[in-house]
């Protein structure tokens, strides 16, 4: 029997509220649930003309591979991403980033290499650029990381239904993580180009300001910078350093960082003439551990075969680059300021950043794709 | 050359659904208790010696 929707916040029902029937609405959600094709979550049914809608929105062929993962014997098509962006909520209008993120992850290597699998847990984050932010409604500022925005909550969501249904990666099973993070969610954030004093992600590395465009990353953990106490981008710099240069993070010989910084502390930067190339190579340089400091947590070595750190004494220990260097008890944990990349994202209302762990060494320049405009499909 | 895949017990369900995967479903493979990461030498050559028949077994070569 069809009834409407009951208000969520208390309110009296409303005449303009569709009229369902409850019954089968929640017959198709648990036939879905049933089959393990959901992150946890309820997803939106799918219909052959549903997903007509967001194959429409580009000329890539449906059978296209867009992520392939020989290993499981498994891929992720154009039409396989296309039914897990409309299981995940996606808008059909939603769908070119969705393409652009599997694009950019496909590019960037860690998750075709398998770390997807691993007990790590790490997690895509997906960055957007350009001017589809405002026509499809992406949140860039205050909660940027949080919850609220359809745009955001959907894209990020339907990597993970993809990775869930198309590629196998089912937690117990296939995907091994010993902990995860919550951002195996969603993890979509839109760059705040507005009220950022610098040139846009995609724009220092090579597209034009006007392009949109998707970068992706693998990420670990996110961690909060609170720094309201100070104006001296020294000071801040070395705030965000120590978080980025902590032992926990240090699993390779060296590691590599994202830095979100809200507009209050994008501007403070700004006004020293500081640009994010400044942040990120006196990150770079600032960021060391004493050799006594890695002794201390038996990091102070490196594995032969894995290059990952290890204590000195174990049998597998060869020395890390520092330790043939001119200062050997000083160790870095990044292997260039190309390891540290700096966005604007969040409110412009408090000095709070974050600083995202981003998997592997890294330091070339990051997996940008361009999401192609409206009428230009391709 | 024969090969026998080890993992420790913690990754028996993963290595089943690689097995499957892979279309080898009954696919055998020994298993060690975990951890193996953070064992010295001499806890490592112990975990060796205590598999061993059950890799022998997998190969064929118990009697």
């Amino acid at each position: 029997m069809g009834t409407t929707a009951v208000p969520s916040g208390g309110t009296p029902p409303r005449d303009d509220a569709p009229l369902a029937d409850p019954a089968e609405i929640r017959r198709a959600m648990e036939y879905y649930a049933d089959r393990g094709w959901t992150d946890g979550l309820p997803v939106v049914p799918v219909t052959e003309s549903y997903l007509a809608e967001f194959l429409a929105t580009t000329s890539r062929d449906p059978d296209e591979v867009l992520m392939p993962m020989p290993q499981l014997n498994r891929q992720c098509t154009v039409r396989l991403a296309a039914i897990n962006a409309a299981l995940a909520g996606c808008r059909p209008d939603y769908f070119p980033v969705v393409l652009a993120a599997w694009d950019s992850l496909t590019r960037e290597g860690y998750a075709t290499r398998g770390i997807w699998q691993s007990t790590t847990g790490t997690a895509p984050l997906l960055i957007v650029n350009g001017p589809v932010r405002e026509r499809i409604g992406l949140n860039s500022q205050g909660n940027v990381f949080g919850s609220g925005f359809r745009a955001n909550a959907t894209i990020g969501r339907a990597i993970r239904l993809g990775a869930i249904n198309a590629l196998g990666l089912r937690p117990h099973q296939l995907d091994q993580a010993t902990q995860g993070t919550p951002a195996k969610y969603t993890a979509c954030i839109a760059e705040n180009e507005e009220e950022s004093p610098w040139p846009p992600l995609h724009a220092q590395f090579g597209l034009d300001p006007s392009d949109s465009a998707v970068t992706a990353m693998i990420i670990r953990s996110c961690l909060h910078i609170e720094a309201r106490h100070t104006t001296v981008p020294e000071q801040l710099a070395l705030d965000i350093t120590g978080t980025i240069s902590r032992t926990g993070a240090l699993i390779h010989e060296t590691i590599s960082a994202l830095v979100v910084l809200s507009p209050e502390h994008a501007r403070l930067f700004a006004r020293a003439g500081w640009g994010p190339d400044d942040l990120s190579r006196f990150v770079y340089e600032h960021a060391v551990r004493s050799r006594a400091e890695l002794a201390a947590v038996g990091k102070d070595a490196i594995a032969r075969q894995t290059r990952w750190r290890l204590p000195a004494g174990h049998p597998d220990a060869v020395p890390d680059q520092a330790q043939g260097g001119e200062t050997p008890d000083v160790v870095r944990v990044l292997n260039s300021s190309g390891a540290v990349l700096v966005v604007v994202a969040g409110a412009n209302n408090a000095g709070v950043s974050a600083v995202v762990e981003t998997f592997g060494p890294r330091g070339g320049p990051p997996p940008v794709v361009r999401v192609p405009d409206p009428g230009r499909p391709g | 050359m024969p090969a026998v895949s080890i993992c420790t017990d913690s990754f028996r369900v993963p290595a089943q659904a690689m097995a499957q995967a892979y279309g080898f479903p009954g696919f055998e493979f020994a298993t060690v208790p975990h951890p193996i990461a953070s064992l010295d030498t001499g806890q490592i050559e112990a975990r060796a010696r205590d598999v061993l028949p059950e890799v022998l077994r997998i190969l064929g070569l118990e009697s």
